[in-house]
């Protein structure tokens, strides 16, 4: 007996792709780093030449010298719109012109007056317009303060360790000798030719360097400062550490496989934004430079023991805290954005004012996510989806990796096992659900392949060293990557998502940007060579922004396609400063550990502090697999952080929330019902992140500016505005948690139990593996949707029910923010925002868009008061002065007030009075 | 099949809490379509849908189970209990579209209560349960559409469609079923008689072994006896050494006819110079007196000399040789231009051959697969490269204790490059045909295969799934 069946299954190559951690560059291996790190403080050779000073209305403009070889330098400083100042500094004459970041900012950003207050020969004072904030610039050497009254608050090449390595001729090329010749007497001193000035070589990759050394340095002194933060993206603490015993922070794209927890190495993506934080103030530093990036962090605080600390105090050193930042880029310009608070909000929108926000999501695409690679088949597809089902677990998003294509041609469908895509996504449609698929910028060298043969026909492809269109070797096989620099090619690019040219797509299908780092399995530390070019620019000056562009691009297909109605949703692996505007971040490649769920928090919140809100990990961990109680805890913290996708290596076991037994199943759909039933606040936080750039899920410190205890908190965070603290499990076996509840006059409500705890105190929380630790801060408001259904789209017209958590003076406040959910509508005011406050007793819904216009049909079915009194009645007020008694419940014990089905409508106007 | 009678048995547990569920929801059945008690009068968006007539206020709770001839327990009444019997509440706030019950029992027409149910009556077709949160979610359950009755979904009433769809269905199945067990029968038979036979076989089969066992023992003592007096043979050929001289004496005088140009029986001076050259040196004729040297410094040298002498310069092979043997011909033919371009042409060839190789090896990934199944023995995998794996060796049965019989695990096939080995599972389905209907890989290395056979045909589906209430 032998049947034979010969079925349509195609080979799934798995991808044999190994690199370990000397596939990367330490600061020693990265030439222009090792030489500008062996700068020593203290010897800046470079002299501001005060009689250069020119200043307009709201720009000036001063020449530096550098003594010691005599080229000059221009320095630009600005005062900006919302208390930034910006201090630009580039060769006054460059042999050829040096790359400024464009399409980074929003738009030139609006300045305002400049004035002097005094100059001398030393050195000139500026005003800065308010509170009495001034820019000392001193001449020799060069130095910049920035100052508030009496105090520095940051000090610019105190250490003197401002470095421009200017363009300069090769010596052996013939039109060097011709130049030099003639230039010799008006240079002083040669630069030292060094090793690796004019060519590099790294493991078998060697960097031609045609333009020879090029980078540029500057140190940030930041008196009073203690803890810093930011510079994604690392797998490191939220505070950023001391390098001064190991490598600077690396911001340098790459494709790290398997990358170590907490390790300063570079990953996947960057954003050059550092925010400084103490008691009394909240800075920022936005160091604009795309090119490869380390910063250097010391304090003279760190790792001093009480017997240092006293010796200081014998000896008469200061004892003023402080934290040195040193920036060493290799190519293009210092450009830097001093962002000065005070507050951490003010940081926040003054970065926004320069980079933008956060984009304001479709409200689907914050449910949960369930991908895998890969969804073998449409029939797989199904199965999945009917999985869900099967084990009543919503979900909005199934998505589809490098497999579903026809031989890793992007816009393609593999012609067996997804024969016919668009009966696939109307099957999901029918479910009010939805699909992404893989898009990555690698082309497939294929003369058959239509994508590729109109990138090579428009010349789009970034070129080699040679002006050859550039080839490399990534899933496809060999691949070419769209120079997406171009504008002329994103938006080539963009078309190709027009359903006419994307065949096989709907609306309901949307898009996952992977290995745009760019990954080049055969590349330089897995990425582009530097000496690629893109146009008149090396690969070099750009490395950080070719992921944001193909980002930028993609989006710009998915809302062209819809016409400009319809809100994208793109994910992205790679970002830089901006990609906030353009959809999703995910922390990459990472695996089934424990170490790797917990390094999700500080993660995502550095990339909060910097503007990308929509981040995730992937649930369960990519590579490896999860142990059941690992998945769990990971669904379950992954709840409450807002992208929420799990994902899965090729080679793990099947993982879908249901393959664990019924009692997991139970506890994972648990996870999820808590998630979708938040999902009107979820949403209303990303509009305000839209709005304002606020981060949605934040650090503690954010909040509570003066309590030095959350300074380093990374266990736990905040969503939205105080409003819930979520400290997830992330210990194997974990019986219980210590939370932090923070603020001396606050009470915070248990989720789960409603039990009341006052603030200010380490609070010891016994768990189970039913739920994580998750409280609601007392004196806000919090409307959720307790009907959780198959997809958040299902539950777009279901009433809501309001928390009010009372606080100590028994009053609370909220916000509701609806709108249609995946429309660019609202920006034509087309949404309902309300104001929710209770205090005296009465709780009331106003409008805070009385301009805006939407209707819904969803009503209040319930308000539960945390931390009530039993009142003896309850009556609501409708605009139309219409006055109802209302039934309600309340439970003495745990004092939890329940106002039964009051019903009124969502967007309308009422008060209810606790009599 | 299986799946089947899986539902088949849901279905009558469902239709049997179903008719619990009725003691609980009392109703006189008379309201001509299903109302919902209208909640407080400022509610918004719920579904309101009055239909108790002034003379019977009465009518059916919506999303349940109604049963007309439960006329006792169908009695306006003042308040409902919670089925949980945690709460009282009154009658009014059953089906108001806010839960009130821990267990939803009184929003089974409403996605009010999170772990609510909805009954589908689906007239026609199969009556089942839903989730009460797939209620008025805009997609259609019910096949009679009864779940969306305040949404914008347009449903069709599809439950007549449906119920001759799987009656039809059923009726196949029935027909395959009786179809499978009439070839499960012929099997059974057959495997008798093909039982008889093999027995019959092998008794006569044990009967040839005895008699050869016989013969063995014969053939054993004669080859005893044959060794011993090779044995014997072999002594006496040491003794002698005879028959090694005779062969080495044909090579030796085929050499010496080689070198004797003029065949007169011995070599000469010049016979030598034209034949054997220096090992090293083998463009250069010897010199006269190297010649001599060679033939023992006589002028003439005789076969029987010839072996005592020279023949043993030649067989040591590290001075002289004979010309013309084990030369390197390479260093001529190389420079000639016919051969170069033969081998550039060669070289090319093979580039043309690897191109087409990687061709057909990329078409090859595009290809399919063939899988075999080998009951109790293996399950492979072939690509239509020819390259075979194997998925799994026979395991174990792996069915559940109520049909051990029905899935079956093969284990330890190739291993995986990320660890691990393959498996198969195999599940065996009722058929007339013996098949693999389908193979999947879920996970990496992972198969399951959809095995059909009359042999898994049960008779125990047959009586489950008749079933006339459709």
């Amino acid at each position: 007996m032998a049947p034979l069946l010969v079925l349509g299954l195609a080979l799934c190559l798995s991808g044999t792709w190994a690199v370990d951690k000397g596939n990367f560059k330490t600061c020693e291996q990265s030439a222009f780093c090792k030489r500008q790190r062996a700068l020593k403080p203290g010897e800046s050779p470079y002299r501001a030449l005060l009689e250069t000073m020119e200043l307009t209305n709201t720009r000036l403009t001063l020449q530096l010298i550098n003594d010691n070889n005599k080229v000059r330098l221009l320095l630009e400083l600005y005062r900006l719109q919302g208390n930034i100042t910006r201090v630009k500094i580039n060769e006054l004459k460059p042999l050829k012109p040096r790359y400024e970041v464009p399409d980074v900012l929003i738009r030139e950003p609006t300045t305002e007056p400049l004035s002097v207050l005094s100059q001398d020969e030393n050195g000139v004072v500026l005003s800065l317009g308010v509170e009495s904030q001034r820019v000392i610039i001193s001449a020799r050497p060069f130095r910049l303060d920035i100052m508030e009254g009496s105090d520095v608050l940051m000090s610019l090449n105190s250490r003197g360790l401002l470095a421009f390595e200017h363009l300069r001729m090769r010596k052996d090329t013939f039109s060097y000798k011709v130049t030099s010749t003639v230039a010799s007497t008006t240079k002083e001193e040669e630069e030292k030719v060094e090793d690796g000035m004019w060519e590099e070589t790294f493991k078998s990759h060697t960097d031609s360097k045609p333009n020879g050394p090029s980078a540029v340095s500057l140190d940030f002194s930041l008196p009073g400062v203690e803890h810093v933060y930011g510079i994604p993206e690392h797998a490191d603490t939220l505070r950023l550490k001391t390098t001064d015993n190991g490598d600077p922070y690396r911001l340098y794209n790459l494709d790290v496989f398997q990358y170590e927890l907490y390790n300063p190495m570079a990953l996947y993506g960057s954003v050059p934004v550092m925010v400084a934080h103490s008691a009394q103030r909240t800075t920022g530093i936005f160091w604009l430079n795309a090119a490869e990036t380390w910063v250097d962090i010391s304090s003279n605080t760190a790792g001093k023991t009480v017997f240092g600390k006293m010796l200081d105090y014998v000896q008469g050193s200061s004892e003023t805290p402080q934290t040195d930042v040193r920036w060493i880029s290799e190519s293009g310009i210092i450009d830097i954005f001093i962002m000065l608070g005070p507050t951490p909000k003010d940081v926040f929108s003054q970065y926004a004012s320069l980079t933008g926000t956060q984009s304001f999501p479709p409200l689907a695409s914050l449910g949960y996510h369930q991908c895998r690679w890969n969804y073998n088949d449409q029939e797989d597809v199904k199965s999945v989806d009917a999985g869900f089902d099967e084990h009543d677990i919503p979900y909005d998003f199934i998505w589809l990796d490098i497999e579903h294509t026809d031989g890793k041609r992007y816009f393609t469908w593999d012609p067996h096992k997804f024969a016919t895509p668009k009966e696939m996504l109307q099957g999901l449609m029918d479910k009010k659900r939805k699909m992404v698929a893989i898009v990555d910028p690698h082309i497939k060298v294929d003369g058959n392949y239509k994508i590729h043969n109109e990138i090579r026909s428009r010349g789009f492809y970034v070129k080699n060293k040679d002006g050859g269109d550039y080839e490399g070797w990534c899933w496809p096989g060999s691949a070419s990557y769209p120079d997406f620099t171009r504008a002329d090619m994103r938006a080539w690019w963009a078309s190709m998502f027009a359903y006419d040219q994307y065949e096989g797509t709907m609306e309901n299908l949307y898009t996952w940007n992977d290995m745009n780092e760019p990954s080049v399995f055969n590349g330089p530390e897995v990425t582009m060579h530097k000496d690629a070019t893109h146009g008149a620019w090396e690969h070099r000056d750009i490395h950080n922004l070719y992921g944001l562009y193909v980002q930028m691009a993609t989006a710009e297909g998915l809302i062209q396609r819809s016409g400009g109605v319809e809100r994208p949703f793109v994910l992205t692996r790679a970002f830089f400063a901006g990609s906030q505007r353009l959809g999703a971040v995910w922390t990459g490649d990472n695996a089934a550990e424990w170490g790797h769920l917990k390094i999700s928090i500080p993660m995502c919140l550095s990339m909060g502090l910097v503007g990308i809100s929509f981040c995730g990990a992937d649930i369960g961990g990519f590579f490896k697999s999860p142990s059941t109680e690992l998945l769990v805890r990971w669904y379950q913290a992954g709840a409450y952080q807002p992208f929420y996708r799990a994902h899965a290596h090729v080679d793990t076991p099947r993982r879908e929330p249901w393959l664990f037994g019924p009692e997991n199943t139970a506890l994972i759909r648990e996870a999820v019902r808590q998630r979708y039933t938040l999902l009107p606040y979820w949403y209303q936080l990303f509009y305000r992140a839209h709005v304002t750039g606020e981060p949605v899920m934040r650090p503690l410190w954010v909040e509570y500016p003066q309590d030095l205890a959350t300074f380093a908190l990374e266990d736990e965070y905040l969503i939205g505005k105080t409003n819930l603290l979520v400290h997830p499990v992330v210990e194997e076996g974990a019986r219980g948690v210590t939370a932090y509840l923070p603020g001396k006059d606050e009470v915070w409500f248990d989720v789960h139990t409603f039990q009341k705890h006052n603030g200010a105190q380490n609070l010891y929380i016994p768990v189970t593996m039913s739920s994580i630790p998750v409280f609601q801060r007392g004196g806000s408001i919090i409307p959720r949707k307790l009907r959780v259904r198959r997809s958040s789209t299902c539950m777009e017209h279901d009433p809501y029910t309001l928390y009010v958590a009372l606080n100590l003076q028994r009053t609370a406040d909220g916000e509701l923010y609806i709108d249609d959910g995946h429309t660019f509508n609202y920006e034509k005011k087309e949404f309902i925002y309300r104001k929710l406050t209770f205090a005296n007793k009465v709780l009331s819904s106003v409008n805070l868009a009385p301009d805006a216009k939407f209707t819904t049909d969803s009503w209040i079915e319930r308000i539960i008061v945390l931390g009530a009194s039993k009142p003896s009645k309850v009556t609501l007020k409708t605009a139309d002065g219409q006055e109802k008694q209302l039934e309600f419940d309340f439970d003495a014990s745990m004092s939890v007030l329940t106002v039964r089905k009051p019903g009124m409508n969502a967007g309308a106007d009422w008060t209810m009075t606790f009599q | 099949m299986a799946a089947q009678v899986a539902l088949r048995r849901q279905q009558a547990q469902e239709e049997s809490e179903a008719r619990d569920l009725r003691l609980l929801y009392p109703c006189t059945g008379i309201g001509g379509e299903a109302g919902i008690p209208q909640g407080s009068s400022i509610s918004a968006g719920v579904p309101v849908s009055v239909s108790s007539s002034p003379a019977a206020a009465c009518f059916d709770v919506f999303g349940s189970e109604n049963q007309k001839d439960d006329k006792r327990f169908y009695r306006e009444r003042k308040s409902f209990l919670c089925i949980d019997g945690s709460r009282m509440i009154p009658f009014e706030q059953v089906n108001d579209d806010y839960c009130d019950c821990e267990d939803g029992s009184d929003e089974p027409g409403t996605s009010a209560c999170p772990r609510g149910r909805f009954y589908c009556t689906n007239l026609g077709f199969r009556p089942h349960y839903i989730p009460s949160s797939r209620v008025n979610d805009g997609i259609c359950d019910c096949c009679d559409a009864s779940d969306e009755y305040n949404s914008h979904a347009r449903c069709q009433n599809t439950c007549w469609n449906l119920g001759q769809r799987e009656r039809a269905y059923v009726e196949g199945q029935m027909r395959t079923l009786d179809e499978g067990l009439r070839l499960k029968q012929q099997l059974i038979e057959e495997g008798v008689l093909l039982w008889r036979e093999k027995q019959a076989q092998l008794r006569e089969l044990q009967q040839v072994a005895e008699d050869l066992q016989v013969k063995l023992e014969e053939h054993r003592r004669k080859k005893h006896e044959a060794d011993r007096l090779k044995e014997q043979t072999l002594k006496a050929l040491e003794a002698g050494d005879g028959g090694l001289i005779r062969h080495q004496n044909s090579s030796v005088a085929s050499i010496f006819h080689l070198l004797d140009s003029n065949k007169d029986g011995s070599l000469t001076v010049d016979e030598i110079k034209a034949k054997v050259v220096l090992v090293h040196d083998e463009q250069r004729v010897l010199s006269e007196d190297e010649a001599l040297a060679l033939l023992d410094r006589g002028h003439r040298m005789d076969l029987s000399k010839f072996q005592s002498t020279l023949w043993d310069v030649l067989t040591r092979g590290d001075t002289v040789k004979i010309k013309d043997t084990q030369g390197a011909p390479g260093s001529l033919s190389s420079e000639d231009p016919h051969l170069k371009a033969a081998d550039r042409a060669a070289e090319w060839e093979a580039t043309n051959l690897k191109k087409v190789e990687e061709a057909y090896e990329t078409v090859n990934m595009e290809i399919r697969y063939t899988y075999t199944l080998c009951p109790f023995n293996q399950v492979t995998q072939k690509s239509t490269a020819g390259v075979e794996v194997s998925l799994g060796m026979w395991g174990m049965w792996t069915g559940k204790p109520k049909n051990h019989y029905s899935q079956m695990v093969y284990e330890n096939g190739e291993p995986c490059w990320q660890g691990g080995s393959r498996s198969t599972t195999v599940t065996l389905t009722c058929g007339t045909e013996t098949a693999l209907r389908s193979v999947k890989e879920p996970s990496k290395c992972q198969y399951i295969m959809d095995f059909q056979t009359p042999v898994a045909c049960q008779p125990v589906l047959k009586q489950q799934g008749i079933h006339s209430e459709l």
